[in-house]
């Protein structure tokens, strides 16, 4: 009997891990996109949108730009907050167009660092590259 | 038509104050005392808005295919012809065809041979999302059955469950089947499933869908389901509509004049 | 223990040479299909699953048929099933792991496959699927490798064992019960849109496996002088043409409900299957020789002056496998699909490439199951 208990204490307590696990991944995915959340996505339509400057410095966008694009594909796609503001309170809507805006001036602009850094980022099999646009 | 889109500017309108006062709020200069950030959410209210369509196929002109050219022109949806690798978000089916439950003895002729607008009906209980194993297809928070075309890892369950055939995937790369690209809309790649969205990289515009605009007969109207004083509601009440394969309690949020 | 597997006579060297042969020519398939894309394949829009998902379903019910040895011996004391028992355990690990790799061959994105765990959805089947699978291979391969390297050592086995053992009962079950539950949950799929579906597809799995694991029984008691049994063989016998009488039960409640409702959506596929719809009737052959052969075969395992004798129920379990596999491995996934939901008639036919991929799937499993037999009778005779 008490092996039999031993079991099913085992298996319950995989189910509870499971579940707990599930729900903690749950949970994560939705605070994480509250942080984000900022003014509707109107917003970036009506307010004047600054293009003098990149929404950060070079530096913080050479790192990190990948991280930022997809956070803005997720909050975009999926949570439908459109609005990216800058520290000092600028307004972009979050979209690879908007960076292509400015970016796309140069079609060679992704493609020289991602070819010195050697990366093979898969974002022109979809997306239509300033090489392709500009044709 | 005309009341639809004033009905559009009048939302946009209400958008732009709501942004106005946010960017106060977020912008030192332009707000009187500072404001804590957090108040403000960019996140939309899910379930408040449920766009829908009406198809008035009685308007809908024979051989004319505006719509379903400016649909696929704008979203690259790539030419296959009609092979077994066909991409379709909007075309047109038999009457029969698009409402194989409906009646079908010692109907007119004209019924008979009809067309019928068909496209996905971003259902308010869709069987797709149900299906999808990594939540790649999921309905928003205004009513639209989307596509996260980076997460879908093309296992098909979405096309099996559609009762509608709204549903395509690249057998191959879409690439080469594309005669122009339009440069403000991604392709798709090989091995994902595609669908009508209802445009809704317009609609964050402020601009109605593109088959709507484009179509020269004004024979499709949309609006917002959940407003009782939308164009679309006041259409749906007094007219009288059907929905393909209701029976099924899928709830499209297409609708049809016949 | 494994190393038990690399001492083979010259027969063994060149099964798995075969095999290995077979392989090559799967993942050269593989790679074609990879770098064009699963246009390559019969399926299509209207047809969107194939050979592969039929391949999968047939295949869960052969792994979860492992129950019907290891639940009289665990369960019940049969001592007639002791010899067998290690036998069905690593023909369920090979069949699952199969499965899983059809799976992963249908997929547009088999690179992105982790994104099931990524992004758990309880609400999608594929997800349980995932997780009874992956949780059924490694509960067998774990407890019949245990078992097995304790019976080496000429020790009882470790006491974890059994509980492992216990689980894997009800987890063979929910295996095929989840896949049924993949198609059945389906609106406006008719053919699958049926309570009796998860049933019929224990019934016809446990009529199925049990006949393949009476035939490898006889194929290791020819190549390996392995023998399991005779009484083992008898019983699994009866336990396989009850099966199969249920099978063909449900099978026959599916035709009562459609064809007396005459409801055209029910018919439609039953029709196009069975009879053929409006002139597209290319399954029509070999659904009814799957019929036949399969109520012969059960008529043979039922009678028992006739199972007693091989040849007998090397015919019968043939057929009746054969049966199955034509009925669940092609007929019931491509039959579900027709007509389309804009009604229209669209017939699939598997490319080159595609039965290359599978042969070669198939061809994996083997060698699993060849190894993991090797091994395991070695260990048993004692070599």
């Amino acid at each position: 009997m008490s092996k039999f208990l031993r079991t099913a204490v085992a298996f319950f307590i995989a189910i509870a891990v499971f579940a707990g696990t599930w729900l903690f991944m749950q949970s994560g995915h939705g605070t994480a996109a509250a942080a984000h959340a900022a003014v509707p996505a109107a917003a970036a339509r009506v307010v004047p949108v600054d293009s003098t400057r990149c929404i950060a410095q070079t530096e913080w966008m050479r790192a990190h730009h990948m991280q930022l694009l997809n956070q803005w594909r997720h909050d975009s796609v999926r949570e439908g907050n459109r609005t990216h503001v800058t520290r000092d309170g600028r307004m972009f809507d979050k979209s690879l167009n908007t960076c292509l805006g400015c970016h796309a001036s140069n079609p060679m602009f992704c493609f020289m660092c991602h070819q010195y850094a050697n990366v093979k980022p898969t974002c022109w099999n979809c997306h239509i590259s300033p090489m392709e646009s500009n044709k | 038509m005309n009341q639809d889109r004033r009905d559009f500017i009048r939302k946009a309108g209400i958008g732009a104050l709501a942004g106005i006062g946010a960017a106060a709020g977020l912008i030192p200069l332009f707000a009187l005392e500072k404001t804590d950030l957090s108040v403000f959410s960019d996140k939309p209210v899910p379930g408040k808005t449920r766009w829908g369509m009406l198809v008035d196929t009685r308007k809908c002109g024979e051989g004319c295919t505006e719509c379903i050219v400016r649909c696929h022109h704008d979203h690259n949806v790539p030419d296959f012809g009609k092979s077994k690798s066909e991409v379709k978000w909007i075309w047109k089916s038999g009457y029969e065809q698009a409402f194989p439950t409906a009646s079908k003895q010692f109907q007119s002729s004209d019924l008979a041979h009809r067309k019928v607008l068909t496209l996905c009906n971003h259902c308010a209980e869709p069987p797709c999302t149900r299906a999808c194993p990594t939540e790649a297809t999921f309905r928003r928070w205004d009513g639209i059955v989307s596509m996260d075309y980076h997460r879908c890892i093309g296992c098909r369950f979405c096309m099996a469950a559609c009762p509608y055939g709204s549903r395509s995937f690249n057998w191959q790369d879409p690439r080469p089947a594309l005669k122009t690209l339009s440069p403000a809309y991604p392709t798709r790649e090989r091995g994902v499933v595609e669908k009508c969205n209802f445009c809704s990289e317009r609609l964050a515009k402020g601009q109605l869908p593109a088959c709507v605009e484009s179509c020269p007969e004004k024979a499709l109207s949309f609006g917002d389901l959940n407003d009782p004083k939308s164009e679309i509601r006041m259409m749906l009440a007094s007219n009288e509509t059907m929905q393909r394969k209701p029976e099924l309690g899928t709830l499209p949020s297409v609708f049809y004049i016949i | 223990m494994i190393e038990k597997a690399l001492k083979g006579s010259r027969g063994y060297w060149a099964w798995v040479a075969l095999l290995l042969v077979l392989i090559g020519l799967g993942i050269s398939a593989y790679a074609r299909q990879m770098s064009l894309g699963l246009g390559v394949t019969g399926m299509g829009r209207d047809i969107s699953w194939g050979v592969y998902i039929a391949q999968f379903t047939f295949l869960v019910g052969v792994a979860a048929s492992a129950v019907m040895v290891v639940l009289p011996y665990y369960l019940h004391n049969q001592k007639a099933f002791s010899k067998i028992v290690i036998v069905g355990e690593f023909l369920a690990v090979s069949a699952a792991l199969m499965c899983m790799l059809f799976i992963l061959a249908d997929m547009g994105k088999p690179q992105r496959v982790l994104n099931v765990l990524l992004y758990p959805s309880p609400h999608s089947m594929v997800f349980w699927d995932v997780m009874v699978l992956n949780g059924y291979l490694f509960i067998n391969l774990i407890s019949g490798w245990a078992v097995l390297g304790a019976e080496r050592k000429g020790v009882p086995p470790a006491p974890w064992t059994r509980p492992l053992i216990y689980l894997s009962i009800p987890w063979a079950f929910s295996i095929h019960t989840v896949t049924a539950f993949l198609f059945a949950g389906l609106p406006s799929r008719h053919l699958w849109l049926t309570a009796v579906l998860a049933p019929r597809f224990l019934a016809s799995a446990f009529a199925a496996g049990t006949a393949l694991l009476i035939l490898i029984t006889f194929i290791l008691k020819r190549v390996a002088a392995f023998d399991a049994g005779q009484e083992a063989r008898s019983k699994l016998a009866v336990l396989s043409a009850y099966a199969g009488t249920a099978n063909f039960f449900f099978l026959g409640t599916e035709f009562f409900t459609a064809f007396y409702s005459n409801v055209p959506a029910h018919k439609q596929s039953l029709q196009y299957l069975f009879f053929g719809l409006e002139g597209h009737a290319p399954f029509v052959p070999w659904m009814w020789l799957s019929v036949i052969t399969g109520l012969v075969s059960v008529g043979v395992l039922m009678a028992p002056s006739l199972r007693r004798q091989s040849n007998w129920l090397i015919a019968a379990c043939t057929g009746l496998v054969l049966s199955i596999w034509i009925d669940k491995g092609v007929g019931l996934v491509i039959g579900g699909f027709v007509p389309s939901p804009l009604e229209e008639i669209v017939d699939y036919m598997p490319t080159a490439t595609e039965l290359s991929v599978t042969l070669g799937i198939w061809a994996i499993g083997l060698l699993v199951l060849t190894v993991l037999l090797k091994t395991a009778i070695a260990v048993k005779t004692q070599e």
